[in-house]
Protein backbone atom coordinates (compact mmCIF):
# COMPACT_ATOMS: atom_id res chain seq x y z
CA UNK A 1 0.00 0.00 0.00
CA UNK A 2 0.95 3.61 -0.57
CA UNK A 3 0.97 6.51 1.92
CA UNK A 4 1.19 10.12 0.75
CA UNK A 5 2.13 13.02 3.03
CA UNK A 6 1.51 16.56 1.76
CA UNK A 7 1.80 20.14 3.02
CA UNK A 8 0.60 21.72 -0.25
CA UNK A 9 2.25 25.02 -1.08
CA UNK A 10 2.84 25.90 2.58
CA UNK A 11 5.75 25.30 4.89
CA UNK A 12 5.24 22.97 7.84
CA UNK A 13 8.66 21.86 9.16
CA UNK A 14 7.48 19.93 12.20
CA UNK A 15 4.99 17.83 10.23
CA UNK A 16 7.52 16.94 7.52
CA UNK A 17 10.20 16.09 10.09
CA UNK A 18 7.77 13.97 12.09
CA UNK A 19 6.54 12.17 8.97
CA UNK A 20 10.15 11.24 8.14
CA UNK A 21 10.94 10.12 11.68
CA UNK A 22 11.48 6.44 12.52
CA UNK A 23 8.40 6.36 14.75
CA UNK A 24 6.08 7.34 11.88
CA UNK A 25 7.84 5.24 9.23
CA UNK A 26 7.80 2.17 11.51
CA UNK A 27 4.09 2.43 12.25
CA UNK A 28 3.26 3.00 8.55
CA UNK A 29 5.27 -0.08 7.59
CA UNK A 30 3.66 -2.17 10.33
CA UNK A 31 0.23 -1.21 8.93
CA UNK A 32 1.30 -2.34 5.47
CA UNK A 33 2.19 0.99 3.83
CA UNK A 34 5.37 0.00 2.03
CA UNK A 35 5.69 3.04 -0.24
CA UNK A 36 5.89 6.47 1.45
CA UNK A 37 5.90 9.68 -0.62
CA UNK A 38 6.30 13.05 1.15
CA UNK A 39 5.57 16.36 -0.62
CA UNK A 40 7.26 18.86 1.68
CA UNK A 41 6.78 22.22 -0.09
CA UNK A 42 9.14 24.78 1.40
CA UNK A 43 9.65 22.90 4.66
CA UNK A 44 13.12 22.18 6.05
CA UNK A 45 14.17 18.65 6.85
CA UNK A 46 17.43 16.85 7.51
CA UNK A 47 18.67 15.76 4.08
CA UNK A 48 21.73 13.87 5.46
CA UNK A 49 20.18 10.44 5.24
CA UNK A 50 18.72 11.19 1.78
CA UNK A 51 20.15 11.05 -1.69
CA UNK A 52 19.25 13.54 -4.39
CA UNK A 53 17.63 11.70 -7.27
CA UNK A 54 16.48 14.01 -10.06
CA UNK A 55 13.70 16.23 -8.70
CA UNK A 56 13.36 14.35 -5.43
CA UNK A 57 15.25 12.84 -2.50
CA UNK A 58 15.33 9.12 -1.79
CA UNK A 59 16.20 7.67 1.61
CA UNK A 60 19.61 6.00 1.58
CA UNK A 61 19.12 2.25 1.66
CA UNK A 62 15.33 2.50 1.34
CA UNK A 63 14.12 3.45 -2.11
CA UNK A 64 10.48 3.29 -1.10
CA UNK A 65 10.70 6.58 0.81
CA UNK A 66 10.67 9.64 -1.46
CA UNK A 67 10.62 13.35 -0.61
CA UNK A 68 9.49 15.92 -3.18
CA UNK A 69 9.33 19.69 -2.82
CA UNK A 70 6.46 19.97 -5.30
CA UNK A 71 4.67 17.52 -7.51
CA UNK A 72 3.29 18.19 -10.97
CA UNK A 73 -0.17 17.00 -9.96
CA UNK A 74 -1.29 16.31 -6.41
CA UNK A 75 -4.54 14.85 -7.76
CA UNK A 76 -2.52 12.05 -9.34
CA UNK A 77 -0.81 11.34 -6.00
CA UNK A 78 -4.11 11.26 -4.11
CA UNK A 79 -5.44 8.80 -6.67
CA UNK A 80 -2.53 6.42 -6.09
CA UNK A 81 -2.54 6.74 -2.32
CA UNK A 82 -4.23 4.39 0.14
CA UNK A 83 -3.72 6.89 2.97
CA UNK A 84 -3.18 10.66 2.85
CA UNK A 85 -1.61 12.60 5.72
CA UNK A 86 -1.90 16.34 5.25
CA UNK A 87 -1.91 19.83 6.71
CA UNK A 88 -5.51 20.93 7.30
CA UNK A 89 -5.86 23.21 4.25
CA UNK A 90 -9.45 23.25 3.00
CA UNK A 91 -8.51 22.68 -0.65
CA UNK A 92 -6.51 19.54 0.14
CA UNK A 93 -9.25 18.26 2.45
CA UNK A 94 -11.93 18.66 -0.25
CA UNK A 95 -9.79 17.07 -2.97
CA UNK A 96 -8.82 14.05 -0.88
CA UNK A 97 -12.25 13.41 0.65
CA UNK A 98 -13.93 13.66 -2.77
CA UNK A 99 -11.65 10.84 -3.92
CA UNK A 100 -12.87 8.85 -0.91
CA UNK A 101 -9.33 8.37 0.42
CA UNK A 102 -8.63 7.88 4.15
CA UNK A 103 -7.25 11.17 5.49
CA UNK A 104 -5.45 12.23 8.66
CA UNK A 105 -5.03 16.00 8.97
CA UNK A 106 -2.63 17.86 11.23
CA UNK A 107 -3.75 21.48 11.79
CA UNK A 108 -0.79 23.83 11.98
CA UNK A 109 -0.96 25.17 15.52
CA UNK A 110 1.56 27.90 14.81
CA UNK A 111 -0.79 29.72 12.42
CA UNK A 112 -2.43 32.78 13.96
CA UNK A 113 -5.88 32.04 12.65
CA UNK A 114 -7.34 28.86 14.11
CA UNK A 115 -9.87 28.22 11.37
CA UNK A 116 -7.90 25.18 10.11
CA UNK A 117 -8.45 23.63 13.51
CA UNK A 118 -12.17 24.49 13.36
CA UNK A 119 -12.62 22.88 9.96
CA UNK A 120 -10.70 19.77 11.02
CA UNK A 121 -12.78 19.36 14.21
CA UNK A 122 -16.06 19.86 12.35
CA UNK A 123 -15.16 17.14 9.83
CA UNK A 124 -13.90 14.82 12.58
CA UNK A 125 -17.28 15.23 14.32
CA UNK A 126 -19.01 14.24 11.07
CA UNK A 127 -16.74 11.19 10.88
CA UNK A 128 -15.17 12.02 7.49
CA UNK A 129 -11.54 12.17 8.60
CA UNK A 130 -9.17 11.90 11.56
CA UNK A 131 -7.19 14.77 13.03
CA UNK A 132 -3.95 14.56 14.95
CA UNK A 133 -1.20 16.68 16.43
CA UNK A 134 2.33 16.46 15.05
CA UNK A 135 3.43 14.56 18.15
CA UNK A 136 0.46 12.20 18.16
CA UNK A 137 0.80 11.21 14.48
CA UNK A 138 2.22 7.67 15.03
CA UNK A 139 -0.63 6.86 17.43
CA UNK A 140 -3.23 8.31 15.01
CA UNK A 141 -1.87 6.12 12.19
CA UNK A 142 -1.82 3.06 14.48
CA UNK A 143 -5.46 3.57 15.51
CA UNK A 144 -6.76 4.45 12.03
CA UNK A 145 -9.42 2.10 10.69
CA UNK A 146 -10.26 3.35 7.16
CA UNK A 147 -13.51 1.38 7.09
CA UNK A 148 -14.83 3.36 10.08
CA UNK A 149 -14.66 6.67 8.18
CA UNK A 150 -17.95 8.00 6.82
CA UNK A 151 -17.81 8.58 3.04
CA UNK A 152 -17.84 12.28 2.14
CA UNK A 153 -20.95 13.31 0.14
CA UNK A 154 -20.41 13.97 -3.57
CA UNK A 155 -20.29 17.49 -5.01
CA UNK A 156 -23.79 18.89 -5.69
CA UNK A 157 -23.34 21.56 -8.33
CA UNK A 158 -27.08 22.15 -8.70
CA UNK A 159 -27.35 23.92 -5.30
CA UNK A 160 -25.46 27.01 -6.35
CA UNK A 161 -26.81 26.83 -9.90
CA UNK A 162 -30.40 27.01 -8.57
CA UNK A 163 -29.58 29.90 -6.25
CA UNK A 164 -27.98 31.91 -9.03
CA UNK A 165 -30.63 31.09 -11.64
CA UNK A 166 -33.26 32.18 -9.13
CA UNK A 167 -31.40 35.37 -8.27
CA UNK A 168 -30.92 36.32 -11.91
CA UNK A 169 -34.52 35.56 -12.90
CA UNK A 170 -34.03 32.36 -14.89
CA UNK A 171 -37.17 30.59 -13.74
CA UNK B 1 -10.50 90.43 8.60
CA UNK B 2 -10.44 87.86 11.37
CA UNK B 3 -14.21 87.78 11.27
CA UNK B 4 -14.36 86.86 7.60
CA UNK B 5 -11.69 84.19 8.14
CA UNK B 6 -13.68 82.72 10.98
CA UNK B 7 -16.91 82.78 9.03
CA UNK B 8 -15.12 81.24 6.03
CA UNK B 9 -13.79 78.32 8.03
CA UNK B 10 -17.17 77.85 9.70
CA UNK B 11 -18.84 77.79 6.31
CA UNK B 12 -16.22 75.37 4.97
CA UNK B 13 -16.78 73.10 7.94
CA UNK B 14 -20.54 73.14 7.34
CA UNK B 15 -20.01 72.44 3.65
CA UNK B 16 -17.77 69.44 4.40
CA UNK B 17 -20.32 68.18 6.91
CA UNK B 18 -23.11 68.57 4.37
CA UNK B 19 -21.17 66.66 1.72
CA UNK B 20 -20.38 63.83 4.17
CA UNK B 21 -24.05 63.65 5.18
CA UNK B 22 -25.24 63.54 1.58
CA UNK B 23 -22.68 60.85 0.66
CA UNK B 24 -23.61 58.80 3.73
CA UNK B 25 -27.33 59.12 2.93
CA UNK B 26 -26.73 58.15 -0.68
CA UNK B 27 -24.75 55.04 0.39
CA UNK B 28 -27.49 54.20 2.88
CA UNK B 29 -30.08 54.45 0.10
CA UNK B 30 -28.18 52.08 -2.21
CA UNK B 31 -27.50 49.38 0.39
CA UNK B 32 -29.16 46.08 -0.51
CA UNK B 33 -32.54 45.39 1.08
CA UNK B 34 -34.38 42.09 1.33
CA UNK B 35 -36.99 41.88 -1.38
CA UNK B 36 -39.89 39.47 -1.73
CA UNK B 37 -40.47 40.23 -5.38
CA UNK B 38 -39.26 37.39 -7.55
CA UNK B 39 -37.11 38.65 -10.36
CA UNK B 40 -37.95 37.51 -13.85
CA UNK B 41 -35.89 38.26 -16.91
CA UNK B 42 -37.58 40.34 -19.55
CA UNK B 43 -35.07 41.89 -21.86
CA UNK B 44 -32.16 39.52 -22.19
CA UNK B 45 -31.91 35.76 -22.29
CA UNK B 46 -28.25 35.82 -21.33
CA UNK B 47 -26.57 37.17 -18.24
CA UNK B 48 -23.01 38.53 -18.17
CA UNK B 49 -21.20 37.05 -15.20
CA UNK B 50 -18.11 38.14 -13.28
CA UNK B 51 -16.17 36.10 -10.76
CA UNK B 52 -13.16 36.91 -8.62
CA UNK B 53 -10.54 34.17 -8.35
CA UNK B 54 -8.85 34.95 -5.05
CA UNK B 55 -5.92 32.45 -5.42
CA UNK B 56 -5.38 29.00 -3.90
CA UNK B 57 -8.42 27.55 -2.16
CA UNK B 58 -10.53 30.61 -3.03
CA UNK B 59 -9.95 30.00 -6.74
CA UNK B 60 -10.78 26.30 -6.47
CA UNK B 61 -14.01 27.11 -4.65
CA UNK B 62 -15.02 29.83 -7.13
CA UNK B 63 -14.48 27.45 -10.03
CA UNK B 64 -16.45 24.69 -8.27
CA UNK B 65 -19.35 27.18 -7.84
CA UNK B 66 -19.27 27.95 -11.57
CA UNK B 67 -18.89 24.35 -12.70
CA UNK B 68 -22.60 23.46 -12.86
CA UNK B 69 -23.77 26.76 -14.43
CA UNK B 70 -25.28 26.80 -17.90
CA UNK B 71 -22.68 28.77 -19.85
CA UNK B 72 -25.05 29.46 -22.72
CA UNK B 73 -27.02 31.50 -20.16
CA UNK B 74 -24.11 33.04 -18.30
CA UNK B 75 -22.22 34.70 -21.11
CA UNK B 76 -19.89 36.48 -21.51
CA UNK B 77 -17.85 35.66 -18.40
CA UNK B 78 -15.24 37.85 -16.79
CA UNK B 79 -12.59 36.41 -14.47
CA UNK B 80 -10.81 38.83 -12.16
CA UNK B 81 -7.45 37.63 -10.85
CA UNK B 82 -4.86 39.33 -8.65
CA UNK B 83 -1.65 40.56 -10.24
CA UNK B 84 0.95 37.79 -10.31
CA UNK B 85 -1.56 35.04 -9.66
CA UNK B 86 -0.71 33.10 -12.81
CA UNK B 87 -2.02 29.85 -11.38
CA UNK B 88 -5.58 31.22 -11.09
CA UNK B 89 -5.47 32.57 -14.65
CA UNK B 90 -4.32 29.15 -15.85
CA UNK B 91 -7.11 27.47 -13.89
CA UNK B 92 -9.67 29.79 -15.51
CA UNK B 93 -8.36 28.90 -18.99
CA UNK B 94 -8.39 25.18 -18.24
CA UNK B 95 -11.89 25.43 -16.77
CA UNK B 96 -13.23 27.32 -19.80
CA UNK B 97 -11.86 24.78 -22.26
CA UNK B 98 -13.23 21.93 -20.15
CA UNK B 99 -16.71 23.56 -20.15
CA UNK B 100 -16.45 24.24 -23.90
CA UNK B 101 -15.66 20.56 -24.52
CA UNK B 102 -18.75 19.58 -22.49
CA UNK B 103 -21.15 21.90 -24.33
CA UNK B 104 -19.77 21.04 -27.78
CA UNK B 105 -20.71 17.43 -27.31
CA UNK B 106 -24.13 18.15 -25.76
CA UNK B 107 -25.65 21.01 -27.69
CA UNK B 108 -26.13 22.25 -31.19
CA UNK B 109 -25.89 25.93 -30.23
CA UNK B 110 -23.84 28.05 -32.59
CA UNK B 111 -20.74 29.76 -31.27
CA UNK B 112 -21.26 33.14 -29.66
CA UNK B 113 -19.87 35.86 -31.90
CA UNK B 114 -18.73 37.81 -28.85
CA UNK B 115 -15.72 36.65 -26.91
CA UNK B 116 -17.29 34.29 -24.35
CA UNK B 117 -14.83 35.16 -21.58
CA UNK B 118 -12.05 37.49 -20.53
CA UNK B 119 -9.46 37.46 -17.75
CA UNK B 120 -8.64 40.78 -16.09
CA UNK B 121 -5.77 41.42 -13.69
CA UNK B 122 -6.17 43.60 -10.60
CA UNK B 123 -3.06 45.08 -8.91
CA UNK B 124 -2.74 43.89 -5.32
CA UNK B 125 -4.00 46.29 -2.66
CA UNK B 126 -1.22 45.21 -0.33
CA UNK B 127 1.54 42.69 -0.81
CA UNK B 128 2.55 40.38 2.02
CA UNK B 129 5.06 42.24 4.28
CA UNK B 130 4.50 45.53 2.47
CA UNK B 131 5.09 48.61 4.65
CA UNK B 132 1.99 50.32 6.00
CA UNK B 133 3.20 53.70 4.71
CA UNK B 134 3.10 52.68 1.06
CA UNK B 135 -0.12 50.66 1.38
CA UNK B 136 -2.47 53.62 0.68
CA UNK B 137 -0.80 54.14 -2.71
CA UNK B 138 -0.93 50.50 -3.83
CA UNK B 139 -4.49 50.23 -2.50
CA UNK B 140 -5.48 53.31 -4.52
CA UNK B 141 -3.93 51.79 -7.65
CA UNK B 142 -5.94 48.64 -7.03
CA UNK B 143 -9.20 50.60 -6.54
CA UNK B 144 -8.59 52.68 -9.69
CA UNK B 145 -8.02 49.57 -11.77
CA UNK B 146 -11.32 48.08 -10.52
CA UNK B 147 -13.10 51.36 -11.27
CA UNK B 148 -11.70 51.17 -14.77
CA UNK B 149 -13.13 47.67 -15.33
CA UNK B 150 -16.45 48.16 -13.53
CA UNK B 151 -17.26 51.86 -14.04
CA UNK B 152 -15.34 53.37 -16.97
CA UNK B 153 -14.96 50.60 -19.56
CA UNK B 154 -18.70 49.75 -19.47
CA UNK B 155 -19.52 53.41 -20.28
CA UNK B 156 -18.14 52.70 -23.76
CA UNK B 157 -19.75 49.30 -24.13
CA UNK B 158 -22.32 47.91 -21.71
CA UNK B 159 -21.45 44.37 -22.80
CA UNK B 160 -18.36 44.53 -20.66
CA UNK B 161 -20.24 44.94 -17.41
CA UNK B 162 -21.18 41.78 -15.52
CA UNK B 163 -24.81 41.59 -14.43
CA UNK B 164 -23.77 39.53 -11.42
CA UNK B 165 -20.45 39.31 -9.59
CA UNK B 166 -19.52 36.26 -7.52
CA UNK B 167 -17.10 36.87 -4.65
CA UNK B 168 -15.50 34.26 -2.38
CA UNK B 169 -12.76 36.36 -0.72
CA UNK B 170 -10.10 37.33 0.18
CA UNK B 171 -9.17 41.06 0.43
CA UNK B 172 -9.18 42.14 -3.21
CA UNK B 173 -12.87 41.13 -3.38
CA UNK B 174 -13.52 44.23 -1.21
CA UNK B 175 -11.77 46.44 -3.78
CA UNK B 176 -14.07 45.15 -6.53
CA UNK B 177 -17.00 45.84 -4.24
CA UNK B 178 -15.84 49.47 -3.82
CA UNK B 179 -15.92 49.89 -7.61
CA UNK B 180 -19.43 48.42 -7.78
CA UNK B 181 -20.52 50.97 -5.17
CA UNK B 182 -19.08 53.78 -7.29
CA UNK B 183 -21.53 52.69 -10.02
CA UNK B 184 -24.41 52.47 -7.57
CA UNK B 185 -23.51 55.88 -6.12
CA UNK B 186 -23.59 57.46 -9.56
CA UNK B 187 -26.79 55.65 -10.52
CA UNK B 188 -25.05 53.61 -13.24
CA UNK B 189 -25.84 49.98 -14.00
CA UNK B 190 -24.10 47.74 -11.51
CA UNK B 191 -23.72 44.00 -10.99
CA UNK B 192 -25.60 42.17 -8.26
CA UNK B 193 -23.16 40.99 -5.63
CA UNK B 194 -23.14 37.42 -4.38
CA UNK B 195 -20.69 36.55 -1.64
CA UNK B 196 -20.04 32.89 -0.84
CA UNK B 197 -18.05 32.35 2.35
CA UNK B 198 -15.30 29.75 2.07
CA UNK B 199 -15.90 26.09 3.01
CA UNK B 200 -12.99 26.58 5.43
CA UNK B 201 -15.11 28.94 7.58
CA UNK B 202 -16.97 26.85 10.11
CA UNK B 203 -17.48 28.96 13.21
CA UNK B 204 -16.50 32.52 12.28
CA UNK B 205 -16.72 34.72 9.20
CA UNK B 206 -13.56 35.71 7.35
CA UNK B 207 -12.42 39.33 7.50
CA UNK B 208 -13.62 40.02 3.94
CA UNK B 209 -16.90 38.31 4.80
CA UNK B 210 -17.39 40.56 7.83
CA UNK B 211 -16.55 43.68 5.81
CA UNK B 212 -18.70 42.85 2.78
CA UNK B 213 -21.79 41.44 4.49
CA UNK B 214 -23.80 44.70 4.68
CA UNK B 215 -22.97 45.57 1.07
CA UNK B 216 -23.77 42.40 -0.89
CA UNK B 217 -27.15 41.27 -2.25
CA UNK B 218 -26.76 37.63 -1.21
CA UNK B 219 -24.49 36.36 1.56
CA UNK B 220 -24.14 32.57 1.53
CA UNK B 221 -22.26 30.43 4.06
CA UNK B 222 -21.40 26.75 3.94
CA UNK B 223 -21.70 25.77 7.62
CA UNK B 224 -25.00 26.05 9.54
CA UNK B 225 -23.62 27.80 12.64
CA UNK B 226 -22.64 30.86 10.58
CA UNK B 227 -26.26 31.46 9.54
CA UNK B 228 -27.53 31.36 13.11
CA UNK B 229 -28.43 34.75 14.59
CA UNK B 230 -27.27 36.50 11.43
CA UNK B 231 -30.38 37.73 9.58
CA UNK B 232 -30.13 37.52 5.82
CA UNK B 233 -27.29 35.01 5.85
CA UNK B 234 -28.20 31.90 3.85
CA UNK B 235 -27.10 28.30 4.36
CA UNK B 236 -28.00 25.55 1.88
CA UNK B 237 -25.37 22.94 2.55
CA UNK B 238 -21.94 22.64 0.98
CA UNK B 239 -21.64 24.34 -2.39
CA UNK B 240 -18.10 23.31 -3.35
Amino acid sequence: MHAFVTVGSTRFDTLVQRALSDSVIDVLRSKGYSKIVVQCGNSDFNTESYERCGDCWVRKGDEDIEVWRFKESLQEEYKQADLVISHAGSGTILDVLRMRKPLIVIPNETLLDNHQQELASALVNLGHLKASTVLGLPEAIRRLDPSSLIPFPPFVGSRFKEMLDDEMGFA
Amino acid sequence: MQDTNASFSTRAAWAVLAVITIVALRIYCILPRPSVVKRTRRRKLTCALGVFLGSGGHTSEAIALMSALDFSRYTPRTYFVSEGDILSAKKALAFESEKAAQTDSHSTLGTDPRSPYGIFTIPRARRVHQSLFTTPFTALRSVLSCIYYITLAPLASQDNLPEVLILNGPGTACVLCVAVYVNKFLGLASPRLIYVESFARVGSLSLSGKLLRPFVDRFIVQWPDLAKERPGVEYRGWLV
